[in-house]
This record gives C-alpha cells, sequence and structure tokens, in this order.
C-alpha cells in the first residue's frame, strides 16, 4: 500500500508540472484553425528566362516547398494561382520576417572564372558550373576553426569542376551566391573527387549566415526570382464561425461521455472520468511542449487517442467485473482485471503506434500530424490507464471483499455466480489467488 | 465450462453464411456506386472530389465594414443555397497596398475558394449578387485560379504510406498472433474503408456530397479505430484457447469469445459515438462530412470487428482442419 501512495504523489507532481506548462506555453495552432499570414509571389522573368511557362512554374512551386519544409513549419500550403504566381499560407506562430526573407532568396550559386581586366578591376565570366551541379551541402570548420560551408558534386558537377580547376591553376577562381561574391581562392593545383568549400572571405562567415547558406543550397535553387507582390494575414481555412460551434459541439460531447461512463460503472467511471481529465492535461503539455502544430487533422488524432484511453479502461473495468463476478476479493479481482485487460491494450496499442510510425515517417503534412498526435495520445494513454486508473482504484477500493457491488454496478445475485477463469498456478501467484 | 454468465446474445459461428452476405450486401452498393462513378465522371475519380484535389477559382471581394464570424456563417449559408457548393470562405485582413488600389476604404477582404468557373457559367455574377445583398457596395478585387493543396503527388504518396502501414500491422499481429489473424484484420479495415468510401461515393451521386482534404484523416481513424477494435476481441480468442482449446470446439471458443467482449465493444463504440454526434449535430459546417465519414467508419468498425473478422479466422480454422473428401 505505501507504494501505492508514493506513486499518488508522482501522479498529482506530473498533473501540477503538466498545469504549468499548459499556463505557461502557447498553443501551437495550425491554418486551418487559427489562420496566419497569406503571402502570394510572382515568378520574374530574368535575362536567361524571358517567359514563364507551366513547368517553370511547377519548378518554383517545389523549390519554395522545400524551403518552407526546412523553416519546420507545419501545415503549410503553397498553391499556383494563375499562370506566374504562387500562393503561400503560412501558420500565425511563424516568424513571418524570417520566412519572408527565406522564401525571397533565389540562392543561385555560381563558380565564375576571371575575363577582361578592366581599369584594374576583374570582371568574372560564368563557367557553366553553378548550383545545379551540387549534390549536398554541409556545415563544417576549416583547420583555423572558421565556419565554411562545404559542397560535395554530382557526377556531372564534379566532372566540370575538375575541368574547370585544371584550367584554373595559378589563377582565382570567384564563387557567387546571389550575385555576391563569397571568395575568389587561387587555384594551386586541380581537384579531383568533387568536393570544394566556400570560406567567407577574409572576415569569416558568421554560424547563421553560414547555416542559412547550407539550408537554401540544399533547398535548392529558385529557377527564377519570385517577388513577393502580396501579403495579408487570414482567417482560419475552415472558417472562424465553424470552428468556434465545434469547439462548443467537442465540449458537449465529452462531458456526454464522461456522465455515460459514471451511469455505466459506477465509482470505477468516475474514477475513469478523473484519469481522462488528466490524461488529458498530460498530452496537452507534451503538445506544447515539443511543440506540435495542432491542426484539425491532429485533433482527430487526438479523439481517437480519447477513444482508446477510454476503451482501456473499459476493458479494465469488464475484466474486473467479470473476475468479481466469479466472487474473487477486490484486490484479486483488480489486479487480475488489469493483467489480462493489458494484453489486449498492449497489443491494440502497439499496432496503432507502428503504424503511427510508417505514416509518420513517410506520409506527407496532412498524414503526418495525424500520425504524431495519435502515437502520443496511445503512450499516454497506456501510462494514464494503468497507472492512474490502477493506482486509484486501489487507493479507494482497498484490499477487502466487495461489500457493495452497487458501487460497481454489479447486483448481489450476480456474485459467484458464474465465469470460472481458469488460472495457471504462476497466473494465481501472481494474482493473489488461494485456492 | 466457460460461459460470459448470460445467454449468447450474438452468433458468429452458427450463422456464418447470414453474416458472409450481409457484409455483402452492405458492400456491393458502394462497390457499383465507385464503378459507376470512375467511368462517368471525368476526371475518373471513384468518389465526387472537391477543390483540394481539382483547384478551383478564388473571388476576393473588399468589404467596407469589419466582417465578423456570424457574417460570414450567413454568406455561407446564403451561396450554399444559391447552388455554390462547399466554398471555403476566409476574412483576410486589409493591408495599406490594398487600400490604396481600391475605389471605396475597405475594412475587410472576403476571399471565396470554389470550384473551377469557366466562361460560360454565371457563378461569378450568382457569387458578386450574393455578397451584394449581404453588404455594402462589395468590390471584386481579384479572380484567379488556384491549384490543388492535395495534388495527384501528394495523394499517391499518403497511398504509399498507407500500403507500408497495413504491412506493418500484418508483420506485427502475425508475429504476436498468427498470419490468418493478421489477415483477417487487414481483411475487416479494408472491408471499413471500402463500406465508408462506397456511402460516400453513393452520396455524391445522389446528393452531391464531395470529399475534401479532411477525407484522407477520416479514413485514417477509421483505420485505427477498426484494428484497434478487432484486436481486442482476437485477444480474447487468444487467451480462451490458452485455457479451454481441450474442452471446447475453436468455433465454441470464438463466439464465447466474441460475446465476452461484445459489452465492451459497443460501449467503446458509443463513447467515441457521442463526442462525434455532438460535433456532427453541433460542430461547424465545413467540418461536418468529416464527422460523417468516421462516424460510419466507427458503427461499420464495430460490426467488421464482431462478425466479420471473428467470422473469417472461424472460417479459415474450419477449412484447414476439415479433412479433404475422397471423391466418390
Amino acid at each position: 500500500m505505501k507504494n501505492k501512495i508514493i506513486m499518488f504523489w508522482v501522479i498529482a507532481a506530473i498533473v501540477i508540472a503538466s498545469i504549468a506548462v499548459i499556463i505557461l506555453k502557447p498553443t501551437k495552432l495550425g491554418l486551418d484553425l487559427v489562420g496566419g499570414s497569406r503571402l502570394v509571389l510572382e515568378a520574374q522573368t530574368t535575362d536567361q528566362v524571358k517567359e514563364i511557362t507551366p513547368e517553370t512554374m511547377s519548378h518554383l512551386q517545389f523549390a519554395i516547398e522545400q524551403r518552407v519544409n526546412k523553416l519546420g513549419v507545419a501545415e503549410t500550403i503553397v498553391q499556383q494561382v494563375g499562370d506566374k504566381r504562387l500562393l503561400v499560407e503560412i501558420p500565425a506562430v511563424t516568424d513571418l520576417k524570417e520566412a519572408k526573407a527565406f522564401i525571397g532568396e533565389t540562392a543561385q550559386l555560381e563558380f565564375k572564372k576571371p575575363g577582361k581586366v578592366e581599369k584594374g578591376i576583374v570582371t568574372w565570366e560564368p563557367t557553366g558550373l553553378t548550383g545545379k551541379d551540387l549534390s549536398k551541402s554541409q556545415l563544417t570548420t576549416d583547420s583555423s576553426g572558421q565556419w565554411v560551408v562545404s559542397l560535395e558534386f554530382n557526377a556531372e558537377g564534379a566532372k566540370k569542376f575538375a575541368e574547370l580547376t585544371e584550367a584554373l591553376v595559378d589563377q582565382q577562381m570567384a564563387i557567387f551566391f546571389d550575385g555576391e561574391l563569397q571568395s575568389a581562392p587561387v587555384i594551386r593545383e586541380p581537384i579531383y573527387g568533387g568536393n570544394a568549400q566556400i570560406s567567407g572571405g577574409d572576415s569569416g562567415f558568421a554560424y547563421d549566415e553560414a547555416q542559412r547558406m547550407v539550408d537554401l543550397l540544399n533547398a535548392g535553387a529558385l529557377p527564377v526570382p519570385a517577388e513577393i507582390v502580396e501579403e495579408n494575414t487570414v482567417g482560419p481555412t475552415l472558417g472562424a464561425d465553424s470552428i468556434a460551434a465545434s469547439k462548443k459541439a467537442g465540449i458537449i460531447g465529452l462531458a456526454a461521455v464522461m456522465i455515460f461512463m459514471i451511469v455505466f460503472y459506477h465509482v470505477p467511471g468516475l474514477i475513469a472520468d478523473i484519469a481522462l481529465i488528466i490524461y488529458s492535461l498530460i498530452l496537452f503539455a507534451l503538445f506544447k511542449t515539443i511543440p506540435v502544430t495542432l491542426t484539425l487533422a491532429g485533433i482527430a488524432g487526438f479523439i481517437l487517442s480519447i477513444g482508446m484511453a477510454v476503451d482501456a479502461n473499459i476493458l479494465i473495468f469488464e475484466r474486473t467485473k467479470e473476475e468479481l463476478r466469479a466472487g474473487r476479493n477486490l484486490f484479486t479481482a483488480i489486479n487480475s482485471g488489469f493483467d489480462r485487460a493489458f494484453t489486449s491494450i498492449f497489443d491494440s496499442n502497439m499496432t496503432t503506434i507502428i503504424t503511427c510510425v510508417i505514416l509518420y515517417l513517410l506520409g506527407t503534412s496532412v498524414v503526418k500530424g495525424f500520425a504524431l498526435t495519435l502515437a502520443l495520445g496511445v503512450m499516454v494513454s497506456m501510462f494514464s490507464a494503468i497507472t492512474v486508473t490502477r493506482n486509484f482504484m486501489h487507493l479507494i477500493f482497498g484490499t477487502g471483499e466487495l461489500k457493495h457491488p452497487g458501487l460497481f454496478g454489479l447486483k448481489k445475485e450476480e456474485i459467484g455466480a458464474s465465469y470460472q477463469a481458469a488460472e495457471t498456478q504462476r497466473e494465481k501467484a501472481r494474482f493473489g489467488i488461494l485456492d | 465450462m466457460l460461459n460470459t454468465g448470460r445467454k449468447h446474445l450474438v452468433h458468429v459461428v452458427k450463422y456464418r453464411w447470414w453474416w458472409m452476405a450481409l457484409t455483402t450486401i452492405l458492400l456491393v452498393p458502394g462497390i457499383i456506386a465507385m464503378i459507376y462513378s470512375s467511368v462517368t465522371y471525368q476526371n475518373h475519380a471513384p468518389m465526387k472530389v472537391g477543390i483540394d484535389y481539382t483547384g478551383g477559382t478564388i473571388l476576393q471581394y473588399g468589404i467596407e465594414n469589419k466582417v465578423t464570424n456570424t457574417d460570414l456563417a450567413q454568406t455561407r449559408a446564403n451561396l450554399e443555397e444559391k447552388g455554390i457548393e462547399n466554398p471555403y470562405l476566409q476574412i483576410l485582413n486589409v493591408n495599406n497596398d490594398q487600400q490604396k488600389n481600391t475605389k471605396s476604404e475597405i475594412q475587410s477582404i472576403i476571399s471565396v475558394r470554389t470550384k473551377f468557373i469557366d466562361k460560360d457559367s454565371n457563378d461569378e455574377e450568382t457569387i458578386t449578387s450574393i455578397m451584394s445583398e449581404q453588404y455594402n457596395n462589395p468590390e471584386l478585387m481579384s479572380v484567379s485560379s488556384v491549384g490543388p493543396t492535395m495534388g495527384k503527388e501528394l495523394f499517391k504518396n499518403s497511398l504509399i504510406a498507407l500500403t507500408l502501414a497495413f504491412l506493418g500491422i500484418v508483420a506485427y499481429l502475425s508475429f504476436r498472433f498468427r498470419f490468418d489473424y493478421a489477415l483477417a484484420a487487414i481483411l475487416g479495415v479494408l472491408h471499413d474503408v471500402i463500406f465508408v468510401c462506397g456511402v460516400f461515393s453513393i452520396l455524391g451521386l445522389v446528393y452531391n456530397v464531395q470529399i475534401d482534404g479532411l477525407f484522407i484523416t477520416a479514413i485514417l481513424t477509421v483505420i485505427g479505430f477498426s484494428v484497434h477494435d478487432t484486436i481486442v476481441v482476437f485477444d480474447r480468442i487468444r487467451e480462451n484457447l490458452r485455457y479451454y482449446s481441450k474442452k471446447m470446439s475453436f468455433g465454441d471458443i470464438v463466439d464465447a469469445s466474441v460475446n465476452q467482449t461484445l459489452t465492451r465493444s459497443i460501449n467503446t463504440s458509443l463513447t467515441t459515438l457521442i463526442t462525434l454526434l455532438a460535433l456532427y449535430l453541433w460542430g461547424g459546417v465545413t467540418t461536418r462530412d468529416f464527422v460523417l465519414a468516421m462516424i460510419i467508419g466507427i458503427i461499420i468498425g464495430t460490426y467488421s470487428s464482431i462478425f466479420f473478422c471473428s467470422m473469417l479466422v472461424d472460417f479459415w480454422n474450419d477449412k484447414k482442419n476439415t479433412p479433404k473428401q475422397i471423391a466418390a
């Protein structure tokens, strides 16, 4: 009994911590629930690209999507609007200024060779080697501890780079990023193997600057520059009117479930309701800590996990009732009820978690949001059903005989009337059954 | 003897052929509707798909007053009444640049997303006239076509993820139970998904109901619920087999297990349905179809785990154990 009381205080501490997190941390809600910012980007023609074709647009859309994903923003929408515009919607939680700067960069990486010298200034000429020839980019440090951006070329890029360095021995080669000269090292000998580094010139890179360059290079250059032509904050895509109504309905629904549990399961039902409240507090605190951007899909996962948490309690109570009907004393009935229910709770929840992991790793944003909240929900529900419910049941009912079957919604004459569960010797020892 | 303390309420094994027949009756109309839709719809989709999948047109109206949520709900109702189906309405704030470009001082912009409006259609005029009835001199600021949010790539990607998730479920259940249980659970899931898709295909044909991006989430929820529900019944069969396999036939054990878990199956489904019903009756209009898909899915999921999956396991077990008839 002593460890039950210790457990009670552990649960109380977790609940208090959860409430503190819920009060202190902001909730992250998705575009569909709170809205956010709507940017309209327009593709610009350049000297090289004189016309915006549908193909250019789909490349542009892909590149922008890649970048938005790199920002770590959940549930962003990138859509084509008209012939040469993209509509980007970003949830309200994001730092819009940063997002805008990131989306707007063209991220053109160019390698140039020295051309004519005019009035003592070298003009740089394109070499045909660009960011398109990269396979990936990484942030590393050089021998003197400076931040450098290391580049790895793809097969074609490696060939071009080798030819270029062969031709430029003892000359300078310049690296431009978005039209800005980053560094112009002198090539001592041809470089084979397809690796190169960009150092930040004499002053070196600041960490943030280098990291941003790496992110942009990995996300890929935009095929054409895109300019932000419109910028608005928008209401939720699902409509603010609908969301307000659903909030009320959700609360009514949950209250009805709680009443149902008490009506059907009496005192254990009440315990389940308390466990359910604790469950929701812990889960919500977890959502805020990680943080998870909640969208409707995520809330669907949350509702399903509540269903599964209630189910765990129902399974346990039904088994406990069966054990009580078989005439077991309270302590044994609660213990064996839990143990027998546990295999089904474990297997069904494990299957759900496996499904969620696969959906999270491979799915797209909507599916991801659902999988994440459901997996978290199921894990917390295992904890709440097994730890919280069990602990409270033992604390409230104690160890004696069941004197008031009504507390469990049982009738006196049902006790001992039916269902003889067969146990192995080992199980008997575990449940505390004495013949 | 193993019993549940009361008479068996359901007989899975005895009425096996009835359950098979009922399952067929439940699935066939939906399958026919989906085939019919795939053939007749222009985009060959088995269900009527909304602008999340097809793209559509965005119209933006500048409004002189601040638009409230109640106004927006009214606009939505007005639009639907005049035959503009499933419009997506959003309120945009107004920035300084936009204020300069409009004739009058506007306070809010209403963005209306609807299906593609082509040249022959007068939907644009209809929407504008509805806006004019409700607001003072609404100004149509822009009309532009917009691509799908749930494009083909994204949809394909989701399907691949789902298929792999199914394989994961089969692997786990084969490990914890047996391969035939795993197969029965997956067939149960497919049964439920086909039923829900079938119902929406019929609703699309009869009531013009379109599925949106949320439909995929609803289907995921149904799958999660269905597998969960089935495993609880299978767990009871597994447990009873351990204790009674020498004394009782497999069929009797299946029947007893289903009856023992019956209260739990119904109560669990009821608690989930209570929440969903509240959301359906009093919740937002935009999520109504989404909730309906989940309600249908959970009802059919409860049916399939009680009658369909356990029946299959017993049926296969029977076939395996019946000695082959010697040809006369």
